[in-house]
């Protein structure tokens, strides 16, 4: 599954700490870098555990000033990925008990969502016919995951969205990996149902 | 290769990232029917997940969050310090000021000679109330008559 492997620019374990001793004792720079290294996930997971309605991008910057300033809880025991990621997810569970959402409830669902004639036509490239069927295969995913409980959403996302691996999942999610492949089967089933529908 | 196709248990755990037994993930590998249906699965996720953010909107955001930061760094680290200083400054301040400020200068010569002036008098009447005085040192009077008798 090369493409959901962990994304991320390439540095040793040893160079990431020093970033973040360097962060620590207020190197902009430095905290630049170790943000820049990880934006991609924080906004992957933004995007699919909170409602379409809200501003990803406020959650990612919340979620940056939150590390920033918290620097020094990070014991460097896990990933400073799963580290961020964690408190990406924090906030998002935050955000949506503020807004009464849980158990997530979309409010609408995104235009792309919308099974219509339209949303399935086929798209230039190559196998077009496939091209339209990922199409309507995506909008009845996405609307799936929205209907499942928080903890399987949550591990749904972080494996399949932000292409997280299960000790990474777990450790965000403060379980353990059995924990994790638990709410995956479960997650799985239930959207891999639904894609069949478009995808027979 | 075992002939039968990957169940979906078995599908489900390839997608989860869990291993299969050698003679079932070299079927997920070699069967066209199960590596297609896994090629659909992710087809659709890559769909799904949607477009990476732009590299302007990423610097942005970041921008905004290190300028917050950095912004925040020189006010205190904790409420109470900011707290316990206030409170030092009210309690030193007076007591600066007390230790600077002049204090009158006493001449104590006039003082004494002051001092002196009212005890030379009379002492009692200098501390002491006038009935007092009365009571303790009686004013003898002489009559006129007794005298003439």
């Amino acid at each position: 599954m090369a493409s959901l492997a962990w994304r991320e620019r390439g540095l040793s374990g040893a160079e990431e700490q020093e970033l973040v001793e360097r962060a620590r004792s207020k190197d902009v720079e430095a905290a630049e870098e170790l943000l820049a290294r990880h934006e991609r996930a924080v906004f992957l997971a933004c995007r699919h555990l909170l409602p379409r309605d809200e501003d990803v991008e406020a959650a990612v910057q919340e979620t940056f000033l939150r590390a920033l300033r918290g620097l020094d809880r990070y014991g460097g025991e896990g990933s400073f990925a799963s580290w961020l990621v964690a408190i990406a997810v924090n906030l998002c569970r935050d955000r949506l008990r503020r807004r009464r959402l849980v158990p997530f409830v979309p409010l609408e669902l995104g235009a792309e969502d919308r099974l219509d004639p339209v949303a399935v036509l086929p798209a230039p490239g190559p196998d077009p016919e496939r091209v339209a069927m990922a199409r309507q295969a995506a909008a009845l995913m996405r609307r799936e995951v929205t209907r499942l409980p928080r903890r399987q959403r949550e591990a749904f996302a972080l494996r399949f969205f932000v292409g997280m691996d299960l000790e990474g999942i777990a450790s965000v999610l403060r379980v353990d990996v059995g924990t994790v492949k638990t709410h995956l089967h479960r997650a799985v089933h239930r959207v891999r149902a639904a894609v069949a529908e478009a995808m027979p | 290769m075992t002939s039968w196709h990957l169940t979906d248990e078995e599908f489900d755990r390839l997608l989860i990232g869990e291993d299969l037994p050698p003679e079932r993930a070299a079927h997920a590998e070699q069967c066209v029917l199960c590596r297609k249906r896994r090629q659909d699965f992710l087809a659709a996720v890559e769909v799904a997940r949607g477009d990476d953010p732009d590299e302007a909107t990423c610097a942005s955001v970041r921008s905004a969050a290190l300028e917050t930061w950095s912004g925040s760094r020189i006010r205190p680290a904790r409420w109470w310090l900011a707290a316990a200083a206030a409170v030092l400054l009210l309690v030193l301040v007076p007591l600066a000021y007390r230790s600077v400020a002049p204090r009158p200068s006493v001449n104590a010569e006039a003082v004494l000679e002051e001092v002196d002036a009212v005890l030379a008098r009379d002492p009692l009447t200098a501390v002491a109330p006038e009935e007092l005085v009365e009571v303790v040192t009686p004013v003898v009077e002489v009559s006129g008559e007794r005298s003439a008798s």
